[in-house]
């Protein structure tokens, strides 16, 4: 039994995953029949060209978007099934969000930033803040606004923010787009240390640093994943003793 | 971090488009206030003076029974005069409690306000139950009771020998001094008939004739009657209520055109605010996403709008309300020189419950202009967050 009252060993499944968008008379097939699972405590990248359909499984992972067919299940519960408070309850409590752009409210200061989501799940969060800005080093510039960080420590606070209800997966987009090597390795640094802490992390990247950090890479290809496996540059085989978790063969 | 907080930060993060927004509001409340403040204090301030007056029919030379009206009320010179012969007429006429007759004048010395006599009788005590006065009332023709306000501002005590303003050489003593009424009888002087009409040069004159009734309800058939008789053609018979009527008929005019200002200033500021917030929430819409994203339910983003909303319009409101209230004095001395009849003193006054209300209102038609705002933020969609890419 899990934090989230899961007994899976899954924290995500997808079967048969297809997202087709209307964009005027023509229908722009985003995910097309994609399979995934992810397991506890995997770090996979989600790599791909622009168009390959990435953001999109991020939108569906992260339970901001219905598919048009298809199954998918965040610690067992069907999105189907959910009505639009439940969704936005799983968003709140199991999936936090790390935005390419930090996404940081500028009004705000970096602690009250990384509470923010504790007070949409009216918790007390302020001493919660406070440790995890000194987990990710910045509890030196808790009172200070964003625009006085530079991009990593936007980035920290960012992920910070999205620990503080505990949830069960972290889903990035482009979390390093924006910063420079020095930052980009502190981030890197950072998933690897929540990963190893038990966190499970899905991110969605262009850099192939972070596609080789990661434990395990999904390739996509106009809206297919092509390819599932552990990071570029290791030998390409599935995970969990030799079996294939993704549906999609690999090309 | 509250609520109420992030609310508040999300306002000050743009301080000229809150400010331009709030003023609107205020100038909404304040003009909403303003004149409910005016029209209630104008109406009350009249009812009260003609109240004070204590007669239901003022008895008068022919002429404008409003200018005859004010000027009774008010202290004045009269142009012109009635015959001290009428009062014995008109004390007979049935219906007729008191009736009682008075001589006024005013002197005009170097200082900015007259100096007001008025020659009356004793009987004008029934008229003035809420009379209180320190000595007694004069009872000789040397005798003068002076109105509280002149009295403090001329330093005189009951007792005191004094030379008559405007009147150089001759002397009074005062019997008496009337305790605070609010009204105009602070600033008069009092002597007693027959020596105001010694001292006037008008022996056998009266300027008018102050009736009061046995049952008011009976104010037309006294009238009818008080026109039929001998002296009816020689004098102007007016019922105080119908001119209280005709004065709130004319401010109730004034004040419909006026409220109808104030209702395009509401919707304005209404539209203003609506627009200000749709606007802020298309500047927003990526954050609105974001909030979505890490967790804020379409409730919680229709809840913080409308908190802002709530805000601006509460802020807005009290700087219009207590903005208004401090610039109403200025209001009724412009009003003093425009209206047919003013009362006497400041008739504006703090009211609370009406604050409270137009408050209320404000808060109320603001939480309406923010609907839309609101429930277009609370439909943002948490995708907006994130990259358009698909």
């Amino acid at each position: 039994m899990t934090a989230n009252g899961s007994n899976s060993d899954f924290v995500l499944r997808a079967a048969a995953l297809t997202r087709i968008y209307q964009r005027g008379c023509e229908q722009v097939r985003a995910l097309d029949h994609v399979d995934f699972e992810v397991r506890r405590n995997e770090f996979i990248a989600v790599v791909g060209p622009s168009g390959a359909g990435k953001t999109t499984l991020l939108h569906l992972a992260g339970f901001m978007d219905s598919p048009t067919s298809g199954k998918l299940e965040l610690l067992g519960r069907a999105v189907s099934d959910l009505t639009e408070s439940e969704r936005t309850r799983m968003r709140r409590e199991a999936i936090g969000f790390v935005f390419q752009h930090f996404s940081l409210l500028p009004t705000l200061t970096v602690a009250e930033n990384v509470a923010l989501p504790a007070l949409f799940a009216r918790r007390p969060c302020q001493p919660r803040a406070n440790e995890l800005l000194d987990r990710v080093g910045l509890s030196h510039r808790s009172a200070h606004r964003p625009s006085e960080l530079s991009g990593g420590e936007m980035q920290r606070a960012a992920i910070a923010r999205a620990l503080i209800n505990q949830p069960a997966l972290l889903l990035a987009d482009e979390p390093t787009g924006n910063l420079d090597l020095d930052s980009t390795h502190q981030v890197l640094e950072l998933f690897h240390r929540l990963n190893r802490e038990g966190l499970t992390i899905v991110l969605v990247t262009h850099n192939p640093l972070l596609g080789k950090a990661a434990g395990r890479t999904l390739r996509m290809a106009s809206g297919k994943v092509e390819t599932d496996g552990l990071a570029v540059g290791k030998e390409q085989r599935g995970r969990a003793g030799g079996k294939i978790l993704i549906g999609a063969e690999p090309k | 971090m509250t609520w109420w907080k992030l609310s508040i930060k999300e306002w000050r993060r743009r301080p000229l488009r809150t400010l331009v927004t709030a003023a609107g509001i205020a100038l909404a409340a304040g003009s909403v206030y303003s004149l409910l403040c005016f029209e209630r204090g104008y109406r009350q301030g009249v009812a009260g003076e003609l109240d004070r007056l204590g007669a239901q029919i003022l008895v008068a030379p022919k002429g404008c029974p409003y200018d005859a009206a004010s000027m009774a009320l008010h202290g004045a010179s009269w142009p012109c005069y009635l015959k001290e012969s009428y009062i014995k007429e008109v004390r007979t006429v049935p219906g007729v409690a008191t009736a009682t007759p008075v001589l006024m004048a005013a002197i005009y010395t170097d200082e900015s306000t007259p100096t007001v006599y008025l020659g009356i009788e004793p009987d004008m005590v029934a008229l003035k139950p809420e009379w209180r006065l320190e000595g007694h009332f004069p009872r000789q023709a040397d005798e003068l009771l002076a109105g509280s306000e002149i009295a403090f501002h001329r330093g005189w005590h009951v007792g005191d020998q004094i030379t008559l303003p405007g009147h150089n050489g001759q002397t009074a003593q005062i019997s008496g001094i009337l305790n605070p009424t609010h009204g105009a009888d602070d600033t008069f002087l009092f002597l007693p008939l027959s020596a105001a009409q010694r001292l006037f040069h008008h022996e056998h004159q009266l300027t008018h004739i102050l009736v009061r009734l046995n049952d008011p309800n009976q104010l037309d058939d006294t009238v009818r009657q008080l026109r039929g008789c001998d002296a009816g053609l020689g004098m102007n018979v007016i019922p105080l209520a119908h001119v209280f009527h005709t004065i709130q008929s004319i401010v109730n005019s004034t004040r419909s055109v006026l409220g109808c200002v104030a209702l395009l200033a509401v919707l304005l500021a209404a539209a203003g605010l609506s627009n200000a917030l749709l606007m802020a929430v298309s500047e927003r819409t990526t954050e609105i996403g974001t909030l979505r994203a890490i967790g804020a339910s379409a409730r919680d983003m229709f809840g913080l709008l409308w908190l802002e909303t709530l805000q601006v319009c509460l802020v807005g409101g009290v700087i219009g309300i207590v903005g208004a209230f401090a610039g109403l004095r200025g209001l009724e001395s412009l009003a003093r020189m425009q209206l047919p009849f003013a009362p006497t003193g400041a008739f504006v006054h703090w009211q609370w419950w009406l604050a409270a209300n137009c408050l209320g209102g404000v808060v109320m038609l603001g939480s309406l202009a923010g609907l839309v705002p609101a429930w277009r933020a609370a439909r943002v969609a948490p995708a907006r967050a994130m990259r358009t890419e698909i």
